[in-house]
């Protein structure tokens, strides 16, 4: 019994937190500005949290996400221009080509020790930028150093979403991004979920009583890969124009400071962090670069002084200890008896 | 053809005798302290940074601003460890944090770099000038004199390990950190002395190379991808498997830019790193570890 009311915990934070942000629009709709940078909250709340799924959880230490997010978004940036198909099916088609890529890079990771994986997959990141901008690149339509403009926007029925009206993209985010974030709600309190907690905690104790993780963290990296492409998809089509300086390490470090701040392994962490971030982010636009050389700075002292992040400080119970989950269990009994 | 090959090779031989360099000094810090350094690179840049600082203020020559720069980088080194990576180590997961820590000081040090010395790429005068001309084939003797000072750093480096007694104590302390502690030897001064040594070694490294690839704020990157590759190619914890390896792939890297254009050379890196992680994961000549 107390084991279910904390799963329900972090999925009562996230709907929570949804449904504030749902009602924000009644305040702010006219403000364009406003609109956008709540848009862009939920695009990277989704990043931010897959990310956390299989860093946090599966305890791979990948560094391909932003990678990821830009193959969505070019995949279906091209499919739609190309092909002619609605932007729907290509985001769809964005999620299953870049899940498919995520097995792909994880197959050989996932053989390898901590900091391989951080190698190779941050490799990942480092070649897509020469590729997008090589002449294979361009003949599969990148643009090559140009970049991509004119996406599509998203069409329902007989209405086109318009980049002066952000309503209708508004309330897609939330919906796109909650499914998404849910599907990662669902996996962290699967079996698989349980299992990562146990490898993490017990390695040799876990492959003792027969839990073969690898199968499950292959699946993990290929739905964290995927729930990223699909958004990064939706990123295109949002922001209408696609260029290579989306791989810039920018957004890179604003991704760390999401999921650093947000704290690492604690869902729905990395979604708070995410909104935080990019709240601070816009709130110190005004000092140009050196806005960036705060983040760098406040990601170290986070993770000296905060690892748990902001999770550590608004909740900081047991997490996934069993060991206290037990003591609870126990200790309620023993107030029924008495 | 034949002396534009020529020409490539030893471009390779030069460039593979800097990256010798580099990636020892990467598999020292993750060989003794087990800490992956994401903030290699940014150190790299670093060196160009600080001879660029005092050269273009026309401090004085290479001869006078080196010396400086190897105290600057080896302070810099230093005070990572101290400051950074040692308050995480009593920490649970520790190799993670110290993985996230470095990955936020490397971005804080690139973009301390643009802040101040803006986005363009800088320049640094030669080290040295004039050509040798061997009966029609002509070397820049500035090649000649990296691939010396490279090959005497390195050379240095090695018997500076193997014969004197603080080299011995890093070796000591990545063989059995405990038994290293049980005969007295002050472990963390040996990590930050590691990470000092590490960080003054690609710091030269991009001090070398500067004058040919210049200096940019995000430079750095490639360098960390290469270091560890070579490191993971020659084999972990084996300096002269990743002296090997560091030849073979800078030989590589000329080939590929020389055939196919530099945009493809780090496509090379890729596929040399995944090509061996699946073939022979502990590398030419090294052991799991």
């Amino acid at each position: 019994m107390g084991l279910s009311m904390h799963i329900r915990k972090d999925l009562r934070i996230l709907i929570v937190l949804f449904i504030i942000v749902s009602i924000l629009p009644l305040f702010c709709h006219a403000n364009l500005r406003v609109m956008n940078i709540l848009i862009t909250c939920m695009i990277w709340a989704v990043v931010a949290a897959s990310w956390d799924l299989i860093m946090g959880f599966a305890g791979i230490f990948t560094f391909g996400q932003v990678a990821f997010f830009v193959m969505g978004a070019y995949a279906s940036a091209i499919v739609t221009r190309t092909l002619g198909i609605t932007p729907w099916l290509g985001i769809l088609f964005a999620g299953t080509l870049v899940g498919g890529i995520g097995i792909l890079v994880g197959l050989p990771c996932l053989r390898l020790k901590g900091a391989y994986i951080a190698l190779v997959t941050f490799a990942v990141h480092m070649i897509l930028e020469p590729f997008l901008k090589s002449s294979i690149g361009k003949a599969l339509g990148t643009g090559g150093p140009q970049g991509i403009i004119s996406i599509p926007p998203f069409r329902l029925g007989s209405y086109t979403y318009s980049s002066m009206e952000l309503m209708p993209w508004f309330y897609t985010a939330l919906i796109i991004s909650f499914i998404a974030l849910f599907v990662i709600y669902k996996i962290i309190h699967s079996t698989w979920g349980l299992a990562f907690i146990a490898v993490r905690d017990a390695e040799d104790f876990a492959s003792c009583i027969g839990i073969n993780d690898f199968k499950y963290k292959l699946a993990v990296f290929g739905i964290s890969a995927s729930l990223t492409g699909l958004i990064g998809g939706f990123y295109a089509h949002f922001v209408g124009m696609l260029s290579t300086r989306t791989l810039g390490l920018d957004l890179f470090l604003i991704l760390l400071v999401m999921l650093v701040l947000g704290g690492i392994g604690r869902f729905p962490g990395a979604v708070i962090g995410a909104f935080i971030t990019i709240l601070i982010s816009e709130l110190l636009r005004p000092l140009g670069t050196y806005r960036l050389l705060i983040f760098g700075a406040l990601v170290i002292i986070l993770v000296i002084y905060m690892p748990q992040g902001i999770s550590g400080l608004l909740f900081p119970l047991e997490g996934n200890n069993l060991g206290t989950k037990l003591k609870r269990i126990r200790l309620k009994n023993s107030q029924k008896k008495s | 053809m034949f002396h534009e090959l020529l020409d490539v090779l030893l471009s390779g031989i030069t460039n593979g005798a800097v990256y010798a360099v580099m990636a020892a000094g990467m598999a020292l810090v993750y060989g003794v302290t087990k800490v992956f350094n994401f903030a290699y690179g940014s150190f790299y840049s670093m060196g160009g940074y600080l001879a660029y600082a005092f050269l273009s203020r026309h401090f004085g020559g290479y001869a006078l601003v080196l010396p400086i720069v190897v105290l600057g980088l080896f302070i810099a080194g230093f005070g990572t460890e101290r400051l950074i990576i040692r308050p995480l180590r009593a920490k649970k997961d520790w190799e993670m944090l110290a993985l996230m820590a470095t990955l936020g000081l490397a971005l804080l040090l690139d973009n301390l770099y643009l802040v101040v010395f803006g986005p363009f790429v800088k320049s640094l005068p030669p080290l040295f000038t004039g050509m040798i001309d061997l009966s029609g084939f002509v070397i820049a003797v500035e090649d000649i004199a990296i691939f010396l000072i490279a090959i005497t750093i390195m050379s240095s480096f090695m018997l500076f390990l193997n014969h004197t007694r603080i080299g011995m104590a890093v070796e000591a302390v990545s063989q059995d950190m405990i038994g290293a502690q049980i005969v007295g030897i002050h472990k963390d001064l040996v990590f930050a002395l590691t990470f000092a040594v590490s960080t003054v070694l690609v710091g030269i490294g991009g001090v070398l190379l500067a004058p040919k690839y210049f200096v940019s704020p995000l430079g750095g990157w490639e360098i960390l991808v290469k270091a560890w590759v070579i490191t993971a190619f020659g084999g972990m914890g084996s300096v002269k498997g990743s002296l090997y390896a560091a030849f073979i792939l800078g030989i590589v890297e000329a080939l590929v830019g020389w055939q196919f254009g530099f945009t493809w050379t780090l496509f090379a890196w890729f596929t040399v790193l995944l090509v061996t992680l699946i073939i022979k994961p502990q590398g030419l000549m090294g052991t799991w570890g």
